[in-house]
């Protein structure tokens, strides 16, 4: 189960990702990565709730209550404009960033 | 389900209390339920299921820096509009006894007290944005 520094450091633009194709909620999140990612990827719960948090702050991301599921209110999150322009601001980011490393990375066995 | 909410509260709590915190708590609770319902339908017995659920959770650092921040940031704000309001405040006195004292005839004070009001007016503000 990988759960390295890099993959950290970009935990921002999959929660993003997610949050782009549709309002989502916490645990549906960490199910959604856990799948998607034939479980190689788990991210530990209460990081979850930190990058939340360091979103909604920012502005990126915001929230709401969602019908009652289980006795409890789902909290549901949305992606803002901003929060899109930032998610694209990434991509172009991360393609420049994966040439780089891969100048180092590959050609020497 | 008493023991996720307990196991929750104990993680929260050295964290000050807060409106956010209490939200925080309210979701984190909200989706391990979630996920030990699951769970149990994925044929665990209930304590397991529980257990699971709380090792997979982890340690709250993150979220404790997080939320750190948020309020450091918050006493800076409250401390310069403070600091601003006793020092708006003093000038203020001077200059009505300095008009009092020399030129009572002519009330000239009202004058540099609108420019200097304008500094707390300003910290007001930014501390009342960021209260919301």
């Amino acid at each position: 189960m990988l759960s390295s520094d890099t993959i950290r450091g970009h935990l921002d633009s999959i929660i993003l990702r997610l949050i782009i194709e549709k309002d989502r909620y916490g645990y549906e999140i960490s199910k959604e990565i856990l799948a998607r990612t034939d479980n190689k990827f788990k991210i530990k719960e209460a990081t979850l709730y930190a990058v939340f948090q360091r979103l909604e702050k920012k502005e990126l991301i915001k929230s709401y209550h969602g019908d009652v599921t289980h006795g409890r209110k789902r909290k549901y999150y949305y992606i803002t404009t901003l929060g899109r322009a930032y998610y694209r601001e990434k991509i172009i980011e991360w393609e420049a960033t994966k040439k780089i490393i891969n100048i180092f990375m590959e050609g020497l066995e | 389900m008493k023991k996720i909410r307990e196991h929750v509260h104990g993680l929260f709590k050295e964290i000050p209390d807060s409106e956010i915190k209490k939200s925080m708590e309210e979701e984190i609770i909200q989706n391990l339920d979630e996920k030990v319902q699951d769970l149990i339908e994925a044929g665990k017995k209930e304590e397991d299921a529980i257990n699971k659920a709380i090792v997979d959770f982890g340690d709250i650092e993150d979220i404790k820096k997080e939320l750190e921040q948020s309020s450091a940031a918050k006493q800076k704000l409250k401390l310069r509009l403070i600091f601003s309001l006793w020092a708006c405040g003093l000038i203020v006195a001077l200059c009505i006894f300095i008009n009092l004292y020399f030129t009572p005839d002519i009330i000239w004070f009202i004058f540099p007290v609108f420019v200097i009001i304008w500094w707390p007016f300003i910290l007001f503000y930014r501390w009342y944005e960021n209260r919301l």
